[in-house]
């Protein structure tokens, strides 16, 4: 690989020559390009790639704090790649280019009544590209799965400029590997993706949600499971601790006359159970975002089975922190930067219930592992890392274990 | 052959009496569910745990011996087709559910449990492992993993990638790796995500963890009789505008119809096209979206509909749909099932090219198509012992999928590539596409024994780099030829 000089200015002439000067700009030390097109992003990766420069892609910038902080030599910015390309509701599926905000594309699909069934963080700046590099997933995710059960093709880019395309535009589609699986959740460090094709759902109509509170957990921990296993139409539910109390949300979604039936029935268990129940507002179902508030918290994602929901929050709970967690186990937390030290038990704690304990965020004040223990198959992990980008170029460091 | 150190090697690894070298005894494992492709392998072995499973994949790689897992061989592709130098490792010893987590909704097994077994498991607490692929009573979990299987439920369910969370893997360089965990979102790459449907060319599964679901309330299925594929295709399309979701929806034409009749009696009515749905949830819920999936039905001109209400009248209904590729059996001698997928609204347009295609070759193709979800089955029938007949069929079958593909959509939805179709990647996807697929490949697989000459049109040298063509060193030191 041939040293260059890494002079901004140098940098910018070249990328000029790809993209136009008008996209180019120098911030400090680092270079941003703003590509307007799949073969623009290509060019741009060769270019870095064999000059040996590192590339961050830049969506709406809203989980820059993620993962392991780096500073890359070029800054992509996808903001130009931001078309719905193609919406045939019919068929119910849709390719959008990832740098088109969350918000833009479900208003876009609204117009025929159908959605991309997912509830990220941040949705009015927040990409596609950057919630599929994250997979971000909210309390949706129990009735419709996560990005890898609604993404059925995709386009990336590899490092070495390679335009690929994974999956299709059906969604029963078993040729060759499910690629844009590996690409979901990779921090953007196997390719970058430019376009995705989704598979649309219809846009739920009658919803109603409604709130148990007790001053335990696990009372609602045990209802959370019995609603798991009853036939209500359960489309949504939460565990979070409110306060001194704690408090199990719970969304159904079914045609009205169902609707009726069915908020008789929860209550009837809701008071079986001795606990009281209030009808809430959908607003409640972003409460996750409310861990990502405050600069001296930790805010993380831990997982862990629907049968320690309550157990774990707790845990967070006693620990003076906050959290809420999906029926599937998924949980959001922010805890205050007095328990650095505590972190590595309390992470324990999750891993020896079969879960797992990621920082997503840090306070600036402190440097702790994000990430935990490696798993057994990491050096898989980097196998792979090292035949899709073995010159680091994309995101060099930014995920786990220093990949 | 393998050498009299390996056979010892692999005897010491599971007994004697789990190798088998025999050639009468072989002979069983020369083919799946695609009989035409018949290879012998040099042997073929039967562990009974992951550690007998590492143990042989570890001579395997020492030895570079090709090698191929093996469930109940129900596979349509080729997938667990021999190599004639490598050898077969039969999941048959290894069989046990190894923990049921009910209120968490998960279940682990080994690979060679029966799909159909882990549902019977859960259903006394009122749960059923959804993927359900018409070979359910016989086909593995394993298989099921390599393949990514479907069945007639994936429209509303999903697939098996769906219903893995996690698994315990024998890489082909004899490292034992766990793949997604009991919780979701397992930290790192979704390796587990690759790795189903991957056809065998990444690993071995030797432990698998499937997430199970509640068994709605209720279940109805209606049978309705129309006059025209495009009214049953339209009367589903007008079913989906409605936002229903259907747990099912089947299309058959006249030709499987008659075959189903022939061999299994469930006493279809004799029409051009029958569409059958499945609605389920609770009953109140079914009540309403049946009434109105009826009235659909009768908007399109069906002339005959019948509610199938009991467990016992579904499964019925049913039996004529699953047994529809054996049927094929009963009206011509020979016959070749195909598995392409298309957006669904291009169905009425493919089956007329189907017919047209068909009436050119003189060959007769019969359809059922899970038309939800627009993956096709054109049924190519035809005699082998007319001479040129089979090639003409063969032709005809992958001329269908290359049309699939024209029109957007997938050359298999559910059967995998396999053998049968491993040209056909090539004309779905681009050279860049394959050649990323392989780096994937290459990093489980350094040394291509994993199932080698399926999935792709051309193994990649995995020291391969891409652009502009640079002879191999293998080649420049004229060891090795490009073919």
């Amino acid at each position: 690989m041939i040293e260059q000089i890494s002079n901004p200015h140098r940098i910018a002439t070249d990328l000029a020559a790809i993209v136009g000067s008008a996209h180019v700009s120098i911030v400090g030390d680092t270079v941003a390009v703003v590509p307007e097109n799949t073969e623009q992003v290509s060019s741009v990766l060769r270019f870095c790639n064999r000059a040996g420069f590192s590339v961050s892609a830049v969506g709406g910038g809203t989980k820059q704090r993620w993962g392991t902080p780096i500073q890359s030599k070029i800054i992509l910015h996808t903001r130009r790649l931001n078309a719905l390309l193609e919406h045939t509701w019919q068929d119910m599926t849709c390719t959008v280019q990832a740098g088109c905000t969350w918000s833009a594309l479900q208003n876009s699909l609204a117009q025929h009544g159908q959605f991309v069934a997912l509830d990220p963080l941040w949705p009015d700046r927040a990409t596609v590209g950057g919630i599929t590099a994250t997979n971000d997933s909210g309390a949706l995710r129990l009735k419709y799965g996560s990005l890898r059960d609604l993404i059925i093709g995709m386009t990336i880019v590899l490092a070495d400029g390679t335009i690929a395309r994974t999956g299709g535009k059906v969604v029963k589609n078993v040729a060759g590997y499910d690629l844009h699986k590996l690409m979901i959740g990779a921090f953007g460090t196997l390719g970058l993706i430019t376009e995705i094709t989704f598979r649309l759902h219809s846009l739920p109509v009658h919803l109603k949600s409604f709130t148990i509170i007790s001053p335990a957990a696990e009372p609602l921990g045990s209802l959370l499971l019995q609603l798991l296993d009853s036939h209500l139409n359960v489309q949504s539910m939460q565990l979070r601790t409110k306060g001194d109390v704690f408090g199990l949300d719970v969304q159904l979604s079914a045609l009205p006359e169902v609707l009726k039936d069915q908020t008789i029935l929860l209550s009837a268990i809701a008071h079986k159970a001795e606990l009281s129940i209030e009808e809430a507002c959908a607003e409640l179902w972003d409460n996750r975002v409310l861990s990502f508030t405050g600069s001296d918290v930790f805010t993380m994602k831990a997982t862990m089975l629907p049968s320690d929901i309550a157990r774990f929050t707790r845990i967070i709970h006693d620990l003076g922190g906050t959290a809420v967690t999906q029926a599937t186990g998924i949980m959001t937390a922010s805890l205050p930067v007095t328990l650095e030290h505590q972190l590595p038990q309390l992470r324990q704690q999750f891993i020896d219930a079969q879960g797992s304990f990621t920082i997503l965020q840090q306070p600036a004040s402190t440097d702790v592992d994000l990430w935990g223990p490696m798993p057994d198959s990491f050096s898989l992990m980097q196998r792979i890392k090292q035949h899709f980008d073995p010159n680091r170029t994309l995101n060099p460091g930014r995920f786990m274990g220093g990949i | 052959m393998l050498s009299s150190t390996v056979i010892a090697e692999l005897k010491s690894a599971v007994g004697a009496d789990g190798v088998i070298v025999e050639r009468n005894q072989l002979q069983t494992y020369e083919c799946d569910g695609l009989a035409a492709l018949r290879t012998i392998p040099a042997a073929v072995v039967l562990p009974r745990s992951t550690a007998e499973v590492q143990a042989l994949v570890k001579i395997c790689a020492r030895h570079q011996i090709p090698f191929v897992a093996r469930g109940a061989g129900t596979g349509l592709s080729g997938g667990a087709l021999p190599d004639a130098a490598g050898i077969v490792i039969s999941f048959a010893r290894m069989t046990r559910i190894l923990d049921v987590d009910i209120p968490n909704q998960r279940i682990t097994v080994e690979p060679g449990v029966i799909n159909n077994h882990v549902t019977q498991r859960v259903a006394p607490h009122g749960y059923f492992y959804a993927p359900d692929p018409s070979s359910q009573t016989v086909c593995t979990i394993g298989g099921n993993v390599a393949e990514n299987s479907g069945g007639a439920h994936c429209l509303k369910y999903g697939f098996t990638t769906t219903h893995v969370l996690g698994l315990e893997v024998v890489l082909p360089t004899g490292e034992l790796v766990r793949l997604g965990a009991p919780a979701l979102d397992a930290p790192g790459y979704d390796l587990a995500g690759v790795f189903v449907g991957s056809e065998g060319t990444l690993g071995v599964a030797t432990s698998v963890i499937l997430r199970i679901v509640k068994k709605p309330e209720t279940v109805q299925v209606l049978l309705a009789a129309f006059d025209s594929i495009s009214a049953a295709g339209q009367t589903v399309s007008d079913i989906i505008a409605a936002a229903i979701l259907p747990s099912a929806m089947e299309i058959m034409d006249r030709l499987s119809i008659r075959a189903a009749e022939v061999s299994v009696h469930p006493n279809y009515p004799d029409c051009e096209a029958l569409l059958l749905v499945e609605v389920d949830g609770s009953s109140t819920e079914v009540e309403i979206q049946m009434q109105q999936v009826r009235a659909f039905c009768k908007a399109n001109g069906a002339w005959e509909d019948r509610l199938a209400q009991s467990e016992r009248e579904r499964m019925l209904v049913w039996k004529g749909r699953k047994a529809a590729f054996a049927a094929a059996g009963r009206i011509a001698p020979n016959y070749i099932v195909q598995d392409g997928v298309i957006p669904r609204t291009k169905l009425p347009i493919i089956l007329e090219e189907i017919g047209r295609m068909a009436e050119e070759t003189g060959l007769l193709v019969s359809n059922v198509f899970h038309a939800g979800d627009g993956n096709l089955h054109p049924i190519v029938l035809y005699n082998a012992s007319i001479p040129g007949q089979e090639e003409i069929a063969i032709d005809l079958s992958m001329r269908i999928l290359h049309r699939c593909v024209d029109h957007g959509g997938s050359i298999t939805g559910e059967h995998g590539v396999g053998k049968e179709k491993q040209q056909a990647m090539g004309y779905m996807y681009s050279e860049p596409d394959l050649d990323t697929m392989q780096r994937v490949r290459c990093a489980f697989d350094p040394q291509h024994i994993a199932n080698p000459d399926k999935l792709f049109p051309r193994p990649r040298l995995c020291g391969e780099k891409t652009g502009p063509y640079h002879p191999h060193p293998l080649e420049t030191a004229g060891i090795a030829e490009y073919f």
